[in-house]
């Protein structure tokens, strides 16, 4: 019996692909991927020497699975609850011998069930036809052009910036761990699209079970490198099975992409206090290497995922301003689901050039040191430094849990002030952001929700609103300058009078159930204070600074700021 | 041969941190801009700082208005293995960056650490028994320290709340300058109490907002050290208190208590980085007050005396 969900669909095997020299190393996994289960096995068993832990992993295991599965009516769940059920009634009596062997099929049942699969022919096709099905929801009326040749278009849609050679060229040396923004579940899709546009190796995710739940997307999923995270699975062992993964995983050069805020962000606010759970073990996997004499470096690349609409916008802040939101941590029911939805995000931008704007930054070292375009680890003096000399102890390289965990805790802090600086502003963000400052300063004294009660009450003189839009971002470019922040061609180019008019033509079209915003009489209504909320949140770190002078303005940037202290 | 301990610093602290070391059988070697001398056979003074690369562990006892000038000089020379720890009470600008994330910044170390505690110079090159606190995420940065200090006379405890260690030695410095002020005017020891505790949660919350544990605050590097210096300890901050009392001006006052003007420029610091959180600091927004001539003595004591007494 399996203990774990089933696994998804893969093609049957006609003959073994075998591989070419020039394929990037994922192309190999399939040949490595019973080792890799093995190694995770082993290192899994060898943390649970004593008899004792291997008595309180069992315990621990089976009470958190008969705590999952008492909610699943079904008769597969059923069988599993006995399955645990009998493990906690024998657990005390078993031999040590015994209590090892249950934890050995355990662990290993649930190491086969994360472990991911690439299939390099559902990559072939994915890379010809996945850009022409989204080009094509984009724009159904030319669905057979698109099909056919559906890159070009979304070229234009989705554009990519930032040190894209210098990443290639590190992809050759080391192992990539790429470390994006998470905003919505079309992020996976996107960085996809854009790693084989820019010849950039595909790579090994870990991707939440609820993308598992689309037999489409699973499919896809899991046949390109994706392996499965699910939330549900409360025990100790899954947990250490993750991460034992990902780092033999990376230990072996799989290059691979971790979203450190953990889910999507659900305020809108690039994420500040980051999960480097998964990610961390990237810091492990360098030292391990580096105790076995082996010198294979870990480059960590952020990136933020910027888009001028988010698909799931309304439900994820609805999450976000809900007292109970934690409690929805895995949303099954979002637009992501709903075909509707993807066809009419992608039919709303055509004012505003790009979807999405994939800003990759300067990558660096699991120890937070930059690194120059050969690959080496830099001191703040520009010295070329040895990043094996981390984790070595008087010359001699080691494995430690504790010092680990304190260099990931740092990289976290590193990769915050990454996302800050690298986030490009969007039209909609700019907007929304002026929209929402002008609605804290008609409101003052009140707290947040109150303020979002606010609904089609505020009016704002067309006039008036130009001029601060244009103000803003002019302050905005100049923040830029001094590599605060970056700006899309869009804003930086077009007049106040353009941005407006095609923000608001965009929220017209998709949110349309309430509009976030309509011109009345020369004079713009804010509606959705909600979703103005959402799309100013992304600048809510800049608001002081991109405020106008007068006091009032001033008063209502540092409320603004100061909403990340809030729950 | 078991590797040197590197001392950066050549101050009565520096010197002080030098000696402890010497006295529990460890290798020296005392970084100092200008040339010194200690009878010590243990201790070698240098003026060079590439000589301390040699070392693992560098004790960085540099008063905090140098720490970034040194930081960078002293950077060249090191790499991820070397093990840095400070000794210094200050914070960096209006966000009150720590010690510990400047050195981090602009060296290559990332094994950082910050000694604290009832650590004065003169008690700590004598052989008086007394305590102190090493803050670091990382165990070999605990394990290091232990080794080049801690000994019959030095009880070293650790704790890896490190933002919490260097916010409360800096804060418990601004508390005792208040209660130094406050010793002058005359208070009673009820009003030093008071002081002392709700300059305490002061200290507490603001640690707290910069990720610090409170009980950190409650430890040694908070109230022990607030009760070494109140009972007498020699801190320069109780005398710093003391002389800006009597009236002298902030230069003045800082050279008789040969101390630097940054510990009492602090308040202000304090004060900007909690209005922007909208936290209320009481004591650090009025001690900034009276630095800047803003406000009187007696208009700062009505002022915290008449505030509504809450739940603690």
């Amino acid at each position: 019996m399996k203990l774990f969900p089933t696994r998804p669909l893969r093609l049957p095997r006609l003959r073994t692909y075998v591989p070419r020299p020039e394929d990037p190393k994922i192309f190999w996994f399939n040949s490595e991927r019973a080792d890799i289960v093995d190694e995770v096995v082993r290192r899994i068993m060898e943390r649970y020497d004593a008899e004792e832990s291997v008595e309180l992993a069992l315990n621990d295991c089976a009470y958190h699975e008969i705590r999952r599965l008492e909610q699943i009516k079904s008769e597969g769940a059923r069988r599993k609850l006995e399955y645990w059920r009998g493990i906690l009634r024998r657990v005390g009596r078993m031999s040590a011998e015994g209590k090892h062997e249950t934890l050995r099929e355990i662990a290993a049942d649930m190491s086969r069930d994360v472990a991911g699969n690439f299939d390099p022919r559902v990559y072939d096709f994915a890379s010809r036809f996945v850009p022409g099905v989204l080009t094509a929801a984009m724009n159904p009326s030319g669905i057979l052009k698109n099909l056919m040749n559906g890159g070009g278009r979304l070229d234009g849609l989705v554009t990519t910036e930032g040190p894209i050679d210098k990443i290639r060229q590190l992809s050759k040396r080391g192992t990539v761990v790429l470390v994006p923004t998470h905003s919505s579940n079309l992020d996976s899709i996107a960085i996809a699209w854009v790693l084989f546009r820019e010849g950039l190796s595909p790579v090994v995710y870990g991707a939440g079970k609820n993308l598992f739940t689309n037999p489409i997307i699973s499919f896809f999923m899991h046949n390109l490198g994706a392996y499965r995270v699910d939330r549900r699975i409360k025990a100790m062992l899954y947990k250490e099975i993750l991460k034992a993964y990902s780092c033999v995983v990376l230990e072996r050069g799989y290059h691979s992409l971790f979203f450190p805020g953990g889910t999507r962000s659900r305020s809108g606010a690039i994420e500040k206090h980051l999960k480097l759970g998964l990610a961390g073990t990237g810091v492990e996997a360098f030292a391990r290497n580096r105790a076995r004499g082996i010198d294979r470096p870990v480059y960590f690349v952020p990136a933020t995922i910027n888009y001028a609409l988010v698909l799931e916008a309304e439900t994820l802040i609805e999450d976000y301003l809900k007292e109970e939101g934690r409690a929805r941590y895995i949303i099954e029911d979002d637009e992501f689901s709903r075909i509707e939805r993807w066809i009419s995000f992608f039919n709303k931008f055509r004012g505003l050039e790009s979807v999405c704007v994939i800003r990759f930054g300067e990558p660096f070292d699991p120890f937070g040191n930059p690194v120059d375009e050969r690959g080496d680890s830099l001191a703040p003096d520009g010295r070329v430094i040895d990043p094996g000399s981390y984790v070595s102890r008087r010359g001699t390289p080691s494995v430690d849990a504790r010092r680990d965990a304190a260099y990931t805790r740092a990289l976290g802090k590193v990769l915050a002030e990454a996302y800050q600086r690298e986030t490009v502003v969007m039209p909609t963000q700019l907007v929304a952001h002026v929209i929402f400052r002008r609605l804290v300063r008609a409101t003052p004294g009140l707290d947040l929700f109150a303020r979002l009660r606010y609904r089609g009450s505020i009016a704002i003189p067309g006039d008036e609103l130009r001029t601060e839009l244009g103000e803003t971002r002019d302050r905005l470019v100049a923040l830029e300058a001094a590599g605060k922040v970056h700006v899309s061609n869009f804003v930086r180019r077009e007049s106040p009078t353009t941005i407006l008019d095609g923000v608001l033509e965009t929220w017209a079209g998709y949110h349309a159930t309430r509009p976030v915003a309509r011109m009345q009489s020369g004079s713009l209504i804010a509606e959705d204070p909600n979703l103005l909320l959402f799309y100013q949140n992304r600048l809510r770190p800049f608001a002081p600074e991109i405020a106008g002078d007068n006091e009032a303005d001033q008063i209502a940037a540092r409320e603004i700021a100061g909403m990340e202290h809030r729950p | 041969m078991s590797l040197p301990i590197a001392v950066v610093g050549g101050g009565s602290f520096g010197q002080s941190l030098a000696r402890a070391s010497a006295r529990v059988g460890q290798r020296v070697l005392l970084w100092s801009r200008r040339p010194r001398e200690l009878p010590e056979e243990s201790i070698t003074c240098t003026t060079e700082l590439r000589e301390l690369a040699d070392a693992e562990l560098v004790l960085f006892a540099v008063p905090s208005p140098h720490v970034g000038e040194v930081a960078d000089e002293l950077g060249h020379h090191l790499d991820g293995s070397h093990l840095l720890v400070h000794v210094s009470r200050g914070l960096v600008g209006d966000e009150l960056h720590t010690v510990s994330e400047v050195l981090a910044e602009r060296t290559p170390c990332r094994r950082v650490g910050a000694l604290a505690g009832p650590l004065v110079a003169k008690n700590l090159a004598s052989d008086e028994p007394s305590g102190a606190i090493i803050g670091s995420q990382f165990p070999e940065v605990v394990e290091a320290v232990s080794e080049a200090l801690g000994g019959p006379s030095l009880r070293v405890y650790s704790t890896p709340d490190l933002v919490g260690v260097e916010l409360a030695s800096a804060l418990v410095g601004l508390v005792a300058l208040s209660l130094g002020y406050a010793m002058q005017m005359g208070m009673g020891p009820g009003a030093l109490a008071v002081l002392a505790t709700r300059g305490l949660a002061e200290a507490t919350r603001v640690g707290e907002l910069r990720g610090g544990q409170p009980r950190t605050f409650a430890g040694l590097a908070g109230a022990g050290d607030l009760i070494a210096a109140v009972a007498g300890d020699g801190r320069p901050e109780i005398e710093f208190g003391r002389a800006l009392a009597q009236g002298l001006s902030l230069a003045e006052a800082a050279e008789r208590a040969d101390a630097y003007i940054e510990g009492a420029l602090l308040a202000g610091q304090v004060a900007a980085f909690a209005a922007r959180a909208r936290v209320e600091v009481p004591l650090s927004t009025g001690l900034a007050r009276l630095m800047r001539g803003e406000i009187s003595v007696a208009k700062l004591t009505e002022a915290l005396m008449t505030r509504p007494a809450t739940r603690e």
